[in-house]
């Protein structure tokens, strides 16, 4: 803020720049440099070319993006980008669920958004760019009606998407996911990739129907926002009860439910886990239900997966008893589970 | 020298196989690493000519970190003060194992006339962490380097938090590139926005040296007002503004207990390595740790069965205590200056978690874990909870691989400061190593 003085007091030591045809004040610089944290240089030229105008400069700028943006990511193109985050959007995690888009359906998204550094893995505006990026998948995938739960989404489409924020929902820009990436590129000026994005929508069942979906989620290695890490999980979780319209008012199940979800999504990523159940007649460690459920906190007896969601289902009242499993219980679906950097290959990205 | 390292061969009774290469070898190595001969307790080979300085440089991919390390190989080794590194030999940043941790850095070192420095640069934030919470190479300070054509990015602060959080005070920036710019108030903008930038994160911004120039006219031998004379620059701003952190023989007495004797005639000796300082016979001293916490004077030093006056940081001691009986004594403790350190029970540290790979753990962890933890020679129990206020604390899970922030809560005490590092172990291997933050009690 001195400084700022000090330039506004000794107004005759500036200088024409020779190639500009308007002296450009150090203060505007200063100024457009907070509003958009674009380089020294472009806010030069930017004011240069709008008469000094700071509103005028910011449309240049955004203009101006669209060509220095895609120069600097053709600059960048080549290099590794194995750092960053996973990101996780859950607009609605299915039956019980009272707020979000359609009551009891489910509509989640997951994404891979890579930087070349994990400076700018933790920056404040690259985190906010991949939870938009995961806002965006969720809200606009379909019901796919296939038999697998989760869609890769084509990451084409996704770049060609409206770019829509979580936190500013009413905002109205005219940036895309892939103008947004470019942008990005542009002010951090390293390369920013889209690697991957899975989407899961699935329609509520009919009314009263004693069929409930519920969506778990969680991510490990959060530096400020919970839904993004370095590993993320989403698992798809099936109830059945004759009375799960009723359970599912009580406030206490809801909670103990989602307490059981978080445990799940946690023991998914915590533990090697390649698939739900072992192939018949084995027993891997490596199948969720087959692990020691260690994440679940009032598991001080080392019982299995398998075994607490039997146990949890009775207790609840889900289903009848031990033989009752056909007539009501809660069950894994699907899950997928990401760890960033895990599918980048550092020999077909050349490292610079 | 020679003759030491005949000597110590004859000990081991290896003369007649130790052919005359591997006799050689012995000698030169102690040159080149302090710690081969201070591991054998030899105190003379620490007190260097010069001061050594760990500093790192921190900076965007692109704004020329390697190019300014390069250069600054460059510059004084045409002062005769280090061996020019290129370039190519330098971005490797190879991946290296401290205590069993793999840390991607590369490293050069170089003279200036006061001091000796070494120059480390790792690619990511988390190396710099490891490298911190391991003590591989301890960054006293450093280079932030900041292109002039961009200016400060909205990385930059990811940078100047990084440097607070692996303890650094103070930094010297560079700003890089400045040939490309022509207008002398840009320069003074980028100047300004980063003094502001490094007041927000608690830096000295009005002081701290800023300097302009250009690394790669330094390293193409061009145009010397903006190249080579500004890294000289740039080294007398790291030799002035970078603060030497106190060498060991300047810090206040301090020797972990390895074992306790009990000699007929003279009484309770500790033996141990001195780990800082100096002390003279017939010191006041306190034992600390274990519970058990007391003051008595050394009423002798004794190394290679003969007497001392004065034992210093490196030697291998045995400590003659006035009227200590030998179960007073135990390993694990210190004899230390008095006054000089508390033993504490509970402290908050930054911990890094070993991956399976580097033979750590293979499963998470939650609250309420217990490994054991190893502070110099002691051993305790020790409890890992989160710290007051983390979210969800009760269902936090802990991964191989994760930098984290635990509180421990040791079930005796130990002497211990913010900076002392320790390990945990379980069932014998190494799970994770960590370094004190805060003293809690």
């Amino acid at each position: 803020m001195l400084g700022s003085l000090r330039y506004a007091a000794c107004p005759s030591s500036r200088r024409l720049y020779s190639t500009e045809a308007t002296k450009v004040p150090v203060k505007l610089i200063g100024e457009l440099r907070k509003l958009t944290e674009v380089s020294i240089t472009k806010a030069r030229e930017a004011l240069g070319a709008s008469n000094n105008d700071v509103n005028l400069a910011l449309q240049w700028l955004q203009k101006d993006l669209i060509t220095s943006g895609a120069k600097k990511a053709a600059k960048v193109e080549g290099r590794f980008t194995g750092e960053g985050l996973i990101s996780t959007a859950v607009l609605s995690n299915g039956a019980g669920s009272r707020s979000g888009l359609g009551h009891g359906g489910v509509r989640a998204a997951m994404v891979e958004l890579n930087c070349e550094t994990d400076f700018v893995g933790r920056n404040e505006l690259f985190g906010r760019l991949a939870a938009d990026i995961a806002h965006t998948a969720a809200y606009i995938s379909e019901p796919s009606g296939s038999v697998t739960a989760f869609q890769e989404y084509s990451l084409d489409m996704l770049n060609d998407a409206p770019l829509l924020s979580e936190f500013q929902p009413n905002s109205q820009t005219s940036a895309t996911v892939g103008s947004a990436i470019r942008d990005m590129i542009a002010k951090v000026g390293e390369k920013i990739s889209l690697r991957r994005a899975v989407t899961l929508v699935e329609n509520p069942p009919q009314a009263h129907s004693n069929f409930g979906l519920r969506l778990a989620s969680y991510s490990h290695g959060s530096i400020s926002v919970p839904t993004q890490g370095r590993i993320g999980s989403l698992a798809l979780l099936a109830l059945k009860s004759p009375k799960l319209a009723e359970l599912l008012v009580s406030e206490a199940f809801r909670n103990d439910l989602a307490r059981l979800e978080r445990s799940l999504a946690r023991q998914i990523v915590g533990f090697e886990t390649m698939s739900i159940v072992s192939p018949a007649g084995e027993e891997l460690e490596t199948a969720l239900y087959d692990q020691q459920f260690m994440m679940f906190p009032d598991n001080s007896s080392g019982a299995t997966v398998r075994e607490v969601l039997g146990r949890w289902g009775i207790e609840q009242g889900l289903a009848e008893s031990e033989q009752g499993v056909d007539s009501g219980g809660l069950a894994v679906l699907d899950y997928k589970k990401w760890t960033v950097g895990e599918t980048a290959d550092p020999s077909t990205e050349s490292p610079q | 020298m020679l003759h030491w390292a005949t000597s110590k061969a004859v000990c081991n009774g290896l003369a007649s196989r130790v052919s005359f290469k591997s006799c050689q070898r012995s000698v030169w190595r102690p040159l080149v690493s302090g710690n081969f001969m201070a591991r054998r307790g030899y105190a003379e080979l620490f007190s260097r000519s010069k001061p050594h300085m760990n500093i790192g440089t921190i900076g965007h991919v692109d704004h020329g970190k390697t190019t300014l390390t390069a250069a600054i190989t460059k510059v004084m080794a045409s002062h005769g003060g280090a061996k020019f590194t290129d370039y190519n030999q330098i971005d490797k940043a190879p991946e290296e194992k401290a205590r069993g941790i793999t840390i991607n850095s590369s490293h050069v070192e170089y003279e200036t006339k006061n001091r000796h420095y070494g120059h480390i640069d790792c690619p990511g934030h988390a190396d710099y962490i490891k490298n911190m919470i391991t003590g591989a190479a301890q960054m006293d300070g450093a280079i932030i380097v900041v292109s002039a054509t961009d200016g400060q990015m909205p990385q930059t602060r990811e940078h100047l938090l990084l440097a607070r959080q692996v303890g650094i005070k103070k930094l010297v920036v560079f700003i890089n590139k400045v040939d490309q710019i022509s207008d002398p108030e840009m320069l003074e903008l980028v100047d300004m926005e980063m003094r502001d930038l490094l007041s927000t994160y608690n830096f000295d911004g009005e002081n701290t040296p800023i300097i302009m120039g250009s690394a790669l006219a330094a390293l193409n031998g061009q145009d010397d007002k903006i190249g080579s004379e500004k890294i000289v620059e740039l080294v007398k701003a790291c030799d002035e503004w970078l603060e030497l952190p106190p060498r060991d023989l300047e810090k206040p007495f301090l020797m972990p207990v390895e074992d306790v004797f009990s000699i007929s005639g003279r009484g309770t000796v500790a033996t141990g390595r001195v780990e800082r300082g100096v002390a003279s016979k017939g010191a006041e001293v306190e034992v600390i740790g274990l519970g058990n916490t007391f003051k008595t004077t050394l009423t002798g030093i004794e190394m290679f069965h003969k007497e001392l006056e004065r034992a210093e940081a490196g030697d291998n001691m045995g400590a003659l205590l006035r009227g200590v009986k030998r179960e007073q004594v135990r390993r694990g403790q210190v004899i230390v200056a008095p006054g000089s350190i508390k033993a504490v029970k509970k402290f908050q540290a930054a911990i890094y978690v070993l991956t399976k790979d580097e033979g750590g753990r293979y499963t998470p962890f939650m609250s309420n874990y217990r490994p054991q933890l190893f502070l110099r020679t002691a051993d305790i129990t020790v409890s890992l909870t989160f710290p007051e206020g983390t979210p969800d604390a009760a269902e936090k899970m802990v991964m191989p691989g994760d930098n984290v922030e635990m509180v421990c809560d040791l079930h005796f005490d130990v002497a211990a400061e913010v900076g002392s590092r320790f390990t945990l172990r379980e069932g014998g291997r190494t799970i994770g190593t960590g370094i004190i933050t805060k003293i809690l009690e």
